[in-house]
């Protein structure tokens, strides 16, 4: 039931985003990927486990996309880019992760999350841990794009 | 007076207490006071939210009251009772979300009725989700594929073949659609002989990310697919010959050995890269048969073959067969040289240690271990002498060339023990310090861990990174972008390498190859 699980997760992006960093999301066709590797500027990952499943969700973005979000946010008052970018993905990772298990555990779902980790790094890359194949899930903003990726196994 | 009087008025301790006390009972009474406060919320968020989920318990015991509330006016209330009714199984609540989700319009309530329904999972629901097959929105559609595999409803074969075939694979190479990956693991979970004979037809499928869930979900069927497969083995191309061997072999099943046999009875095996897939398939298994057969592979004048027979054979040996290869490197001459070359570079240490005991075949190893460049083959063979112990063996330990030091290294990738063990052998052979990866990413480890090599050589299917990836990640790291990049691939088709040339691939060669056409493509690589 992967798709029930990623429902959640993009619509919470989706309302998350667009009410902390006003920038309206627009879904692209979600695939699967065979790599367990997720690619962009800033990546925030959380782990989730419950329902006797474990796996992971990540958020990249690139880099244009990020930082409009921060602007956005905190508006004139940035103080050190890379930390304000690093905060802010943060933030919105977990209230994602926060307002998609909320969703879940309505349907009796209940996983717990982990504290999101932030990765920066043009083009970095990073390691899902499931050996299942990956969902992504690209959206496409005014301001540059992001993918939400999952992996449950 | 309901436990709820008051309820605003209360401090958040006690709103909790009561929440929790309600939530353990599961008292109907208080549901109206319940939907009072899910319609006029307190404005405390974790308040508010326990709300819901004490609601949620409340109608967990409460069937009637969710098939009524299935058609409140209060959409957030409706949405709750969709995924109660889902959660808790509730069979009456089917009928009526069925009939919701003929006339539903938004695609989110949509995706909530149907995965209550697929809980519920009624024993007419076949054809509610059948429906949905063709959707617009990908992910319902994909839940539709879910289920029909779960039904294993043979009336939506036909969308789901389809869907599979649709996946495209001229834009992107390692993705493909979620409609075509649940396609095939609804073909896979329904298991009829058309479903699997379809994924078994579709082995080469031509985009990589979709082939490779079709060789795991035949892998899953396991058995039941061996039959579909074997039929490749005379009828298939190249492509198909390799990939049914690959699988047969990672499903490990004696009846895919006893097929392996006959394959190469029949004569089916002729193709030196087919060859090499059916003997590394053979090893994989290990029946008493798939030995025999693993021996007489010991005739093969390939070397890549020949290390994919000796891999087999390190892994199962048994006493008897052990006589055999004793017996085929003491008659002496080419043939017995090419065994003990195979058994050094495949770094068959067990086997090594076994076949050593005989004098004249321990001498004949040596000889090949000596001739080896390879710093980590002569040191594990050193280590392995010292261990046996005997006043030989020390002294042969002794006696091993001490490794040259490399100036030159080269990152190889592949999936493949007995292909790492070829490169390694070539590479320390030519003077070239060896870095070897069993995927992309961990070869992309090495430049991110600042290793530079001279030359790439790589894969292109692998795991976890494959070998398109792995090139096209290269190209974009710095001191990466010029480096030349090899592509070993038994990939037939012309229009993957086109995929793989516009990735930044500097030249190709098909597996299996002479040893001499790697190192030839490597000297003209490296410019001499």
């Amino acid at each position: 039931m992967d798709v029930e699980l990623a429902k959640p997760f993009v619509k919470a992006a989706m309302d998350v985003i667009g009410t902390m960093a006003f920038i309206t999301p627009r879904p692209s066709k979600p695939f699967v990927k065979k790599n367990s590797i997720a690619t962009g500027d800033v990546t925030g990952l959380v782990g989730l486990t419950g329902d006797g499943k474990r796996g992971s969700v990540s958020i990249s973005f690139s880099k244009q996309c990020a930082v409009a979000m921060v602007k956005n946010m905190l508006g004139d008052d940035i103080q050190d880019i890379v930390s304000d970018v690093k905060d802010a993905v943060g933030e919105i990772t977990n209230m994602i992760s926060g307002q998609a298990r909320a969703g879940l555990s309505e349907k009796g779902l209940v996983f717990q999350g982990s504290t999101p980790t932030v990765i920066m790094g043009d083009n970095h890359s990073i390691s899902h841990m499931a050996k299942s194949p990956i969902m992504a899930i690209p959206f496409e903003t005014d301001e540059g794009g992001f993918t939400i990726e999952f992996c449950f196994e | 007076m309901s436990k709820l009087d008051g309820f605003h008025d209360k401090d958040f301790l006690e709103q909790v207490t009561i929440l929790n006390e309600i939530a353990s009972s599961r008292d109907s009474s208080t549901l109206n006071g319940l939907m009072d406060l899910f319609e006029n919320p307190t404005g405390d968020t974790g308040v508010d939210y326990m709300v819901v989920n004490t609601l949620n318990a409340v109608l967990g015991a409460n069937e009637d009251a969710v098939i009524q509330g299935l058609h409140s006016q209060n959409l957030a209330f409706r949405t709750l009772c969709i995924r109660t009714a889902g959660e808790y199984t509730f069979p009456d609540a089917a009928e009526p979300l069925a009939e919701m989700a003929e006339d539903e319009t938004d695609t989110d309530r949509l995706a909530e009725i149907l995965a209550a329904l697929a809980k519920i999972h009624p024993a007419n629901g076949a054809s509610i989700f059948r429906a949905f097959l063709g959707h617009d929105d990908p992910m319902i559609a994909s839940l539709a594929m879910e289920m029909a595999g779960a039904y294993a409803d043979s009336q939506a074969v036909i969308f789901l073949k389809a869907a599979v075939e649709a996946t495209d694979a001229t834009h992107s190479y390692d993705q493909c659609d979620i409609t075509t990956w649940k396609a095939i693991d609804a073909l896979a979970t329904m298991a009829t002989p058309e479903a699997i004979a379809f994924l078994a037809a579709n082995v080469h499928h031509k985009n990589p990310t979709a082939r490779r869930i079709i060789t795991d979900a035949l892998v899953r069927v396991g058995e039941p697919a061996i039959a579909h497969l074997e039929s490749h083995y005379g009828q298939g191309d190249v492509d198909q010959r390799i990939l049914a061997c690959n699988i047969i072999g990672f499903i490990g099943s004696r009846k895919g050995a006893d097929g392996l046999v006959q394959g190469f009875d029949k004569g089916y095996f002729t193709e030196p890269n087919v060859r090499y897939a059916a003997f590394e398939a053979l090893g994989r298994i290990g029946t008493l048969k798939g030995l025999v057969c693993l021996v007489d592979g010991l005739m093969e004048t390939d070397e890549l073959i020949l290390m994919a027979v000796v891999t087999g054979l390190e892994r199962h040996a048994a006493p008897g067969i052990l006589k055999t290869i004793s017996d085929r490197i003491a008659e002496g001459g080419e043939r017995s040289s090419r065994i003990a070359h195979a058994v050094i570079a495949s770094r068959a240490l067990r086997l090594f240690q076994e076949l050593y005991k005989d004098e004249t075949v321990g001498t004949a190893l040596l000889v090949e271990l000596k001739k080896s460049q390879d710093p980590e083959i002569l040191s594990d063979f050193a280590t392995r002498l010292e261990e046996i112990g005997t006043d030989r063996s020390k002294a042969d330990a002794a006696s091993l060339p001490k490794p040259k030091t490399a100036t030159r290294k080269a990152l190889a990738a592949d999936d493949s023990k007995s292909m790492l063990a070829l490169y390694r052998s070539i590479l320390t052979d030519m003077g070239i310090e060896p870095l070897m990866a069993v995927n992309g990413q961990e070869a992309y480890a090495y430049v991110e861990a600042g290793e530079f090599a001279d030359v790439v050589i790589t894969d292109m299917n692998m795991p976890v990174m494959d070998g398109m990836e792995l090139v096209g990640k290269l190209r974009g790291s710095l001191g990466y972008e010029d480096v030349p990049i090899l592509m070993v691939t038994t990939e037939s088709e012309g229009s993957q390498r086109e995929m793989a040339s516009k990735t930044g691939v500097t030249a190709f060669l098909t597996k299996p190859f002479k040893p001499a056409d790697l190192k030839a493509k490597l000297i003209e690589m490296l410019g001499g």
